[in-house]
């Protein structure tokens, strides 16, 4: 029982990193909190569901999906981030807190807050074994994801030229933009690939539990936000790792210490203890 | 005067006292803070306790403040070892761990919460004047903090904190005072809350509370005693006054978080300083 | 002198008697969740009373005037509620009020209501103290513990002596039917296997599902509303477990069939709204709230109109629009049809006495199935 329980919270792992790799990536760049990623997480969702069920295709919900969220973060990039770069540290934040709750409250009025669901949707139904355990569609879909996904993108920042411009422009702007990096640029590809990487994981969450509804993403984005400082500054293979991290500290919590602690604040327990022995995160070198 | 507007009235005050605790570290002091509503949670268990075990109505009012002011002043080592955004996600956690350990404590309610908390002894209308007096003597008190020797101390911490050190200030003396002194102020306003709702419940002093009473201070101007006293009021009556356009509640408010960081970051005291020509709003 | 002073006399008493006229109507405070996370049920809940008083006033109202329903946004909030209650009692006066709202708001308004003397009905509401503090405080449900004890005996009535698991969320609707549950279980020879508590916003279940399948019980027994219940269902069957699953009211809901789809099929859910209902009124009140909610019924919206015309009924009996003689005629309520079930009556402390249905998903409907009935069982304690 506990290797079936290891290995579906490492699934439930990956999901958080996919969605707290946009966080990580919005962090690194701008030193945003950028608490309105839930929302596009929840776009995505939304958008999926909703093409899905008006074209009986969970590919083209996808799609959607990504494409919409993608769009939407670049220009939450454009209008409400980039005019208030250079305020003070709050401002941006509260912003982003502001759209959260603005668009949380237009996807229930627009969409009903009983949440709406899939028409046909046999991926979380239908299953495969393997390592003695049953895994449906959804859930190999999102370890398959999060390591094709994040592992490409590891790939392209390490060892491509988009990926050393990428770099630079996070270490320092000025000196990227001499170099011919446009700094632009490079927010609205981070913005983009962040928001789509998050939408897509909205997806595989809707179609793992057959329900889209506006709060969806709110808890998973103050995890997000815990998962981003354990990470460390910015980096994603630290994100990557405390994703999985954090999903095996709830299974093990929700299955033992449920009685003394609630499972969703395990993570923020487990995130001050390190924070007060190690400021810097866990996997940052000092 | 009825019971409508006086309910009403001690809201706004137990709202403007949260916001100039948090003033005071976020604002004065510079110490991001997001979970002020656990102390304010704090406080209100405190109270609830205590007052559920026959301790008199004052007497909880300060034991629930004293405690309230000294678990504030162990969160703020927090603010010793980390800063800014570590700081705003540290303290967003010990806002969860404390709602999540709450709900769990059978000896504190559990999931229900503490029921049945004994009368205070004075009337509605005392009560309300208890708590609208102490609101005012908190603002004056604050207004004095900000001139003080304290408060010098506090505004160049928050200017820039390696700078003050320089100058031999107590950098981990003065951030300890600012938690001490603004979370005793929510524990204040925590247990008027257990005497006035009869009821404390885990789900109450949740991040969402967090965030609202960030808000305020956010909207009034970081530091501006004034301004957020103003925010205060005016966003716990907002509500009341957009009853008619209820199922857009959320959404003005948002947008009214949005639109004010866009055009006065500086929050009301922002605004008022620049219509002045210059003269600041404390 | 006196021809001309009389007529004016006559049409001043006319004029005056017209203007009271006017304004001779009978309001009812009524408050629910319009904004926030549960905004649906709220909407729901002012649908059903609405349509209840509308059909009252329709068929002439109460008392020869119209009853008007005043409704308020609790916002979910327990703060809320103070300052509407002293808004309903203090600025509307009304002769009497509704919850058409969850525990935290109704709680905290309820010793207003009892303080003020207005009667307060309660009709979703199920934390304990909602009736606790006087006699002026009404439940239309059964209180969450109670639940969990007929869920017990129903249980071991369709299935026999077996091991069960319970499955629940967290909060305090959850925690109050396990620990009915519990308590019922040993003495109808019910094994349990530990308890299973998860918070309200898991979704993913993997490692609750493989704890159950270490412990193999014969029936899964869950408390949980639609939004995790679906999934957790879902997550159930397609890990091969095939156990029957009970589950409690808050499985009511038609989303659940929405989101757990086949998985739903053959759960059987205690104390629901059973949708092909043969009470009189129900397809004629499907139809209407369909049309004005723009969704299908849910026993929210019934629970809510159950408790408008039984409010409306008091006050017939009671002859007056005092607010204590309504309490007494709503204390006296004896055998009134209502659409959840017919109410027997509401103990001293203002509990229903009521039976329970249980219904059976078939087809992807919530279907009659059983009721209890057991006065010795549904009795209200005190």
């Amino acid at each position: 029982m506990l290797f079936e329980v290891v290995i579906k919270s490492l699934v439930n792992g990956c999901m958080y990193a996919l969605m707290a790799i946009g966080l990580t990536l919005v962090y690194g760049l701008l030193r945003i909190l950028h608490i309105a990623h839930a929302a596009l997480f929840t776009l995505g969702a939304y958008a999926g569901v909703i093409v899905a069920n008006a074209t009986g295709s969970i590919a083209l919900g996808m799609g959607a999906a990504i494409l919409s969220a993608g769009v939407a973060g670049v220009l939450i990039y454009r209008f409400a981030y980039q005019p208030v770069l250079k305020h003070p540290h709050h401002v941006p934040l509260i912003i982003s807190v502001g759209l959260l709750i603005v668009l949380e409250d237009g996807f229930r009025i627009l969409f009903g807050g009983y949440g709406i669901t899939f028409n046909d949707n046999p991926y979380n139904t239908a299953t495969v074994a393997a390592l003695g355990i049953t895994f449906n569609y959804v859930e190999i879909a999102m370890v398959g994801s999060a390591v094709v996904l994040i592992g490409t993108f590891m790939a392209v920042v390490n060892h491509t030229r988009i990926g050393i411009g990428w770099r630079a422009t996070v270490s320092d702007p000025q000196m990227a933009l001499s170099f011919g990096v446009d700094p632009i640029r490079v927010r609205y590809m981070n913005f983009l690939i962040g928001s789509a990487l998050g939408a897509i994981a909205g997806m595989l969450l809707a179609l793992m539990t057959n329900l889209v509804e506006p709060a969806m993403g709110a808890t998973l984005s103050y995890k997000g936000l815990a998962i981003v400082v354990l990470g460390g500054l910015g980096s994603v293979r630290g994100t990557l790792l405390a994703s999985l991290m954090l999903g095996l500290i709830e299974a093990m919590g929700s299955l033992y210490l449920s009685d003394h602690l609630d499972p969703n604040a395990l993570g923020f327990l487990f995130l001050i203890a390190v924070l007060m022995f190690r400021p810097q995160g866990l996997f940052t070198r000092a | 005067m009825n019971e409508y507007v006086i309910s009403i009235l001690c809201i706004v005050a137990i709202n403007t006292i949260l916001a100039l605790g948090l003033n005071v570290i976020s604002g004065f002091c510079g110490q991001i803070s997001l979970g002020h509503a656990a102390f304010y949670g704090f406080g209100a268990y405190c109270a609830a306790k205590l007052a559920l075990l026959g301790w008199p109505f004052t007497a909880t009012l300060l034991a629930a403040t004293l405690a309230t002011g000294l678990a504030g002043v162990f969160v703020g080592i927090a603010s010793l070892r980390v800063r800014f955004d570590f700081l705003a996600i540290t303290t967003i956690g010990v806002g969860f761990v404390f709602v999540g350990f709450v709900r769990k404590q059978k000896w504190l309610g559990g999931e229900l919460g503490l029921t049945g908390i004994p009368h205070s002894g004075l009337s509605a209308t005392e009560e309300m004047m208890l708590i609208v007096t102490a609101a005012l003597l908190l603002v004056a008190f604050c207004l004095y903090l900000k001139r003080s020797w304290m408060g010098f101390g506090f505004s160049a911490i928050a200017r820039d904190e390696d700078a003050a050190q320089t100058i031999a200030i107590n950098v981990p003396g003065f951030k300890l005072a600012a938690f001490g002194i603004g979370t005793a102020m929510a524990g204040f306003a925590g247990a008027f809350y257990a005497y006035f709702s009869k009821a404390v419940l885990p789900d109450t002093f949740s991040f969402v509370q967090s965030v609202a009473i960030l808000t305020a201070v956010v909207i009034g101007g970081m530091g501006s005693v004034i301004g957020v006293t103003i925010a205060a009021v005016i966003l716990t009556l907002l509500p009341e006054w957009f009853r008619f356009i209820a199922d857009y509640r959320l959404l003005v408010f948002g947008a009214l978080l949005i639109l004010m960081m866009f055009f006065s970051p500086g929050g009301l005291a922002g605004l008022l300083e620049k219509v002045s020509g210059g003269r600041k709003l404390e | 002198m006196k021809n001309r002073f009389l007529p004016k006399l006559v049409l001043a008493t006319v004029m005056a008697l017209a203007v009271t006229g006017a304004q001779a109507q009978i309001k009812i405070g009524f408050h629910a969740p319009l904004t926030g996370p549960s905004a649906s049920d709220g909407k729901a809940a002012v649908v059903g009373a609405q349509i209840a008083f509308d059909w009252v006033n329709a068929s002439g109202g109460v008392l020869g005037k119209k009853v008007e329903l005043v409704v308020y946004d609790d916002q979910g909030k327990a703060d809320q509620a103070i300052p509407l209650a002293n808004k309903m009692i203090g600025q509307d006066r009304v002769a009497a009020a509704i919850s058409g709202g969850y525990s935290l708001p109704t709680r905290s308004a309820s010793p207003v209501f009892q303080k003020a003397g207005v009667p307060y009905f309660a009709a979703y509401a199920v934390h304990p103290d909602v009736t606790a503090g006087g006699n002026f405080a009404f439940r239309g449900v059964l209180l969450a513990q109670p639940q969990g004890q007929v869920m017990a005996e129903f249980v071991a009535r369709e299935f026999g002596k077996k091991k069960i698991a319970l499955v629940s969320m967290d909060n305090d609707f959850g925690q109050a039917i396990t620990e009915g549950f519990k308590m019922a279980a040993p003495k109808l020879g019910l094994t349990l296997t530990k308890d299973f508590f998860f918070p309200l916003s898991e979704r993913q279940f993997g490692s609750i599902i493989a704890a159950l399948r270490a412990e193999n019980p014969d029936v899964i027994v869950i408390a949980a509303y639609y939004f995790v219940g679906g999934p957790l269902v879902t997550q159930i069957r397609v890990a091969g477990l095939n156990q029957p699953i009970v589950g409690a009211q808050a499985f009511d809901a038609t989303q659940f069939v929405s989101i757990a789809k086949q998985a739903a099929e053959g759960v059987f859910v205690v104390n629901a709204l059973a949708r092909d209902s043969k009470h009189p009124d129900f397809e004629k009140f499907r139809a209407e709230f369909a049309k004005r909610a723009g969704f299908d019924v849910e026993s929210v919206g019934v629970l809510t109109y159950d408790a408008a015309m039984i409010t409306a009924d008091a006050i017939r009996r009671a002859g007056s629009e005092d607010p204590k003689k309504i309490r007494d005629a709503l204390a006296a309520t004896k055998n009134f049809p209502a659409i959840m079930g017919q109410v027997y009556g509401f103990s001293p402390s203002g509990e229903i006495h009521t039976p329970v249905e249980i219904v059976r998903i078939s087809g992807g409907l919530h279907k009659h199935y059983k009721i209890i009935d057991d006065a010795a069982l549904l009795k209200p304690a005190k």
